[in-house]
């Protein structure tokens, strides 16, 4: 099953970016490097393979965001279905306003409503199913452990009675009542170790717990039907304002300059000073540092901090690293009132160590004036003030001297 | 709580500590539902140092063989459940403890007492008559061969009871002057309080809890000493002739300015060119990763010493560059560490396992490190680099005796001429020493051997987690000492998107009927719309 559902997984989000590569289905003749015919040859099949088509890297249609919610609280939305899922699967971007992350509300839905699982019957693992699962077995087991304590403890109190009549019947002397205590709380392990592997035996061979949750759900459908009686797509997906420039800014992804962009989710960018952009840059610039190396980066604010390093994306791995951006400008961390002390450092990082993932401190650095900053801001060239920003990053990990003398 | 403590519980433990690790790996089926049983065995294995000792065990070792290990305790009751057997276990535990400590001989005879006489003005202790397993760690021998102790060293071993405490008299009389004929009715003896009160700073304070809970644990300890007195000190970079080093390091430093000028003028024009959105319509990509290539570009990130010589030259310029960086910064090295060993030789010791850096949390002097700070410290750093020791470039394991100096001498080289005037004398340490080789080696080749074995994806997850240089940050907080390791780390030469092997690119079956199902999916839709 894992299997079956990896190698759907690599067909489905085949690409990392929502820009494809151009698909070249000849494939190029030998380039010898000592022999310059040989290079134009393979220049000349290059361009005829590459350039000869219309095909380029750019989408047929521009993806159309709304930005709403005005000045102050700005969410960028895409609306419609196919849209969302392309965002989805090119990049894992942005996340469905009805479902865990991945908008999966539409199809949820359309099999209670149609009871149609046809459709995607590869899709039967949807997370929202998977978690669903998972507390309900959680559930079992814990009403098992239970039962199994209150047992325990009826041992425990008989053991405790005999044990004070030693002296008048000789009944159960302490060690032997010890023993047996020993012996049930051993059985009991057992006993719950193999009701967990059978649990999960379950989960492979993907018969599910029956949820019953679903079937009792009564409301009514009719005003989530259009006039055709087909299931109306209610969900929409959001961007964050970081992957939103990532998608207008780098890539030309979305229907929407970057200009036009900023001036919708920035606030008061007409008489822009340095310091309402100052944030949004140095969080950008950590964005795509990492977009760029090739992680698929997702909010961490589930685990107080920035962004979530995946590789590949969230049906692939875990998220191995937590990012936290820190504000390298001189001027802001010079004066105390914004300086963290070791509490702040100490909270995160329990709480990400306690995840399993490793918590990574980004120093963001501008390296040139705000003024000049300013400049190229206004007159656009985005590119130049991005650069102008450089990443220096720490490990922060607790240190247990016990565990690392040998 | 009891404590239930059983052969049979104790292997149970184990067992539940294999099951968890096999939930390790199958970590992707069941994140969020780590049961209690496998919840309290990871606590047990995180926290090792912190767990208790079982003091019924410990009184019949005082009596028969002090060489085996005290077992753990057994696992804690979640609660106190009423019953009486609970009651009486926790009685137990609790009388096995006091009885263990109530049984235990103390004090010292007065045949092996050492006496240490703390000294006012040099804030030390003199030992009398130096003997005891210390001095393979500890303390100083001048050259009229005085042997001191410093003021952390003399405390500590004075609570330990390895040393008797003493101080002088009366302040007018001089210990050197009395030296010779010092004896009992010259002598205070101390208290622990007495000596606590010696402190000079808070900071002093701090370095103490420090020092005292590693030494506890096993490790030997030294405190760092300035840079400016090299001399006799081990480094991993020679000292090079002043002229020579400030040619070099300029010369380095103008040659890396002129690049990075070059590069960052063409990155600007570059990405002048890759932002805009029509290139697209000029420039056709075939595969994904000349898309990142080129996006990449656009974030410059620090680089950060990857190798020996890289990691020599920093400390270099560090330390011409020192009187200019020193300013304001009150955080810089305290104290050298390095793991539990028995070969260790004081006066020319291997290069420290760690370094630690004392920071008080609650001290308004100071600061929680910033990224410059950290940068200082980093430069500052001397150490076995563990991370050259995985490092591809440098295959196999480092020999660190051959990269470490003194006086711009290998240590490689002293060793062999201290051995050489050894072999005359005694032939068993040559052995020893040929022992302790042989177990060295052996104890470094698994970790080698696995190195080569595993895959390039797993090795560069590794370099992430592990990072580059790094040093410990002890913090204290009111007597409490939280430690923390921190690391360079550099994602930025790392590229982690996903290259489809060959073997996926050439079945194309899967990619075919993936788009017939979404041409389906598509009329599906159409129909209905």
């Amino acid at each position: 099953m894992a299997k079956h559902n990896s190698r759907l997984n690599n067909v489905r989000y085949k690409y990392p970016l929502p820009i494809h590569p151009v698909e070249t289905t000849l494939p190029l003749p030998e380039l010898l490097p000592h022999n310059p015919f040989s290079w134009i040859y393979w220049f000349y099949k290059y361009y005829r393979l590459v350039y000869s088509n219309n095909e380029d890297n750019l989408l047929e249609t521009k993806i159309t965001i709304d930005v709403i919610g005005g000045d102050s609280f700005p969410h960028i939305m895409v609306r419609d279905k196919n849209d969302m899922l392309y965002l989805w699967e090119n990049g894992f971007f942005g996340t469905g306003t009805l479902s865990r992350s991945e908008p999966t509300w539409y199809t949820r839905m359309n099999q209670i409503v149609n009871g149609d699982i046809t459709l995607n019957t590869g899709d039967i693992n949807e997370l929202e199913q998977i978690t669903r699962r998972r507390r309900l077995e959680r559930l079992e087991f814990k009403k098992l452990r239970e039962k199994l304590q209150m047992e325990l403890l009826e041992l425990k109190k008989q053991s405790a009675l005999s044990g004070s009549d030693i002296d008048s019947n000789g009944g159960l002397d302490e060690t032997e009542s010890l023993k047996r205590i020993n012996d049930l709380l051993l059985k009991q392990r057992e006993q719950l170790r193999d009701f967990k592997a059978l649990q999960e035996s379950y989960n492979k061979q993907n018969i599910g717990i029956h949820d019953n949750v679903m079937d009792n759900l009564k409301f009514d459908y009719e005003s989530l039907l259009d006039e055709n009686g087909d299931l109306l797509s209610l969900e929409s997906l959001e961007l964050m304002p970081v992957e939103a420039t990532f998608l207008s800014f780098a890539l030309p992804v979305l229907n929407i300059t970057p200009r036009e962009l900023f001036r919708k989710i920035l606030p008061n960018n007409d008489n822009s000073s340095y310091d309402t952009v100052h944030s949004f840059i140095i969080h950008y610039v950590a964005y795509h540092f990492y977009r760029s190396h090739g992680w698929c980066v997702r909010s961490g604010i589930k685990f107080g901090c920035d962004y979530l390093l995946y590789k590949r994306g969230p049906p692939f791995h875990h998220a191995e690293f937590c990012i936290n951006v820190m504000d390298n400008d001189p001027l802001y961390y010079r004066s105390n009132k914004n300086m963290h002390d070791y509490t702040w450092y100490s909270r995160i990082s329990r709480v990400i160590g306690g995840a399993k993932k490793t918590l990574i401190l980004s120093y963001v650095t501008r390296q040139t004036t705000k003024k000049q900053i300013m400049e190229w801001w206004i007159k656009g060239q985005y590119h130049k003030v991005f650069n102008s920003y450089e990443i220096s990053e720490i490990i922060y990990k607790r240190w247990v001297p016990g565990r690392n003398r040998d | 709580m009891s404590k239930l403590t059983d052969q049979k519980d104790l292997s149970s433990l184990s067992s539940n500590h294999k099951s968890k690790k096999k939930n390790g790996l199958m970590r992707n089926d069941d994140n969020d539902s780590g049961d209690d049983l496998v919840k309290g065995t990871l606590d047990i294995e995180y926290e090792e140092d912190e767990l208790e000792k079982d003091w019924s065990e410990v009184i019949k070792l005082n009596k028969k063989n002090l060489q085996m290990i005290i077992p753990k305790r057994g696992e804690k009751d979640y609660e106190p459940d009423g019953t009486d057997i609970q009651e009486l276990l926790l009685y137990k535990a609790r009388k096995a403890m006091f009885d263990a400590l109530s049984n235990s001989v103390r004090g010292t005879t007065v045949k092996h007492q050492v006496k240490a006489v703390y000294d006012f003005d040099k804030h030390k202790a003199l030992v009398l008559n130096p003997k005891g397993a210390f001095l393979q760690t500890m303390g100083h021998i001048t050259n009229n061969g005085e042997f001191w102790l410093d003021f952390m060293e003399f405390l500590y071993l004075a609570e330990r009871g390895t040393i008797t405490p003493y101080c002088l008299k009366s302040n007018s009389m001089n210990l050197n002057q009395l030296l010779p004929s010092i004896d009992d009715h010259n002598l205070l003896p101390l208290s622990i309080e007495d000596i606590y009160a010696f402190f000079k700073t808070q900071r002093e304070i701090d370095e103490f809890s420090v020092y005292s809970h590693l030494k506890r644990l096993g490790f030997i300890i030294t405190k760092v000493e300035d840079d400016d007195n090299d001399n006799n000190k081990i480094t991993f970079s020679p000292k090079v002739g002043p002229f020579k080093s400030i040619c070099g390091y300029q010369l380095h430093s103008l040659f890396k300015q002129i690049t990075s000028l070059f590069v960052s003028h063409k990155n600007n024009l570059f990405n002048g060119l890759f932002y805009n959105p029509s290139h697209y319509k000029y420039i056709k990509y075939t595969s994904t990763p000349q898309i990142y290539n080129n996006l990449k570009l656009l974030i410059p990130h620090v680089e950060v010493p990857k190798t020996l010589l890289e990691l020599q030259h920093r400390k270099q310029s560090y330390l011409l560059n020192k009187n200019k960086n020193h300013s304001n910064n009150p955080l810089k090295l305290t104290f050298n560490v390095w793991k539990p060993q028995t070969n260790y030789k004081k006066k020319i010791p291997e290069l420290p396992d760690y370094q630690i850096v004392v920071y008080n949390k609650n001290d308004n002097k100071q600061h929680f490190p910033t990224n410059d700070d950290l940068k200082n410290i980093f430069d500052s750093l001397n150490y076995k680099f563990e991370f050259l020791d995985k490092s591809k470039k440098n295959a196999g394991t480092i020999n660190w005796d051959d990269h470490s100096y003194i006086n711009g001498i290998p240590r490689s080289a002293i060793l062999s001429k201290n051995q050489k005037k050894k072999i005359t004398n005694s032939q068993s340490e040559t052995i020893n020493n040929i022992k302790e080789e042989k177990r060295k080696t052996l104890r470094k080749q698994p970790s080698s051997s696995v190195s080569s074995s595993t895959p390039a994806h797993i090795k560069q997850i590794k370099r992430l987690k592990n990072g580059y240089r790094s040093f410990i940050l002890a913090v204290m907080d009111n007597g409490i000492i939280s430690f923390i390791k921190i690391s360079e780390a550099d994602f930025g030469s790392e590229d982690v998107w996903y290259v489809p092997t060959v073997q996926a690119k050439k079945i194309k079956k899967p990619q075919y009927q993936y788009k017939k199902r979404n041409i389906m999916k598509q009329s599906n839709t159409d129909q209905k719309v």
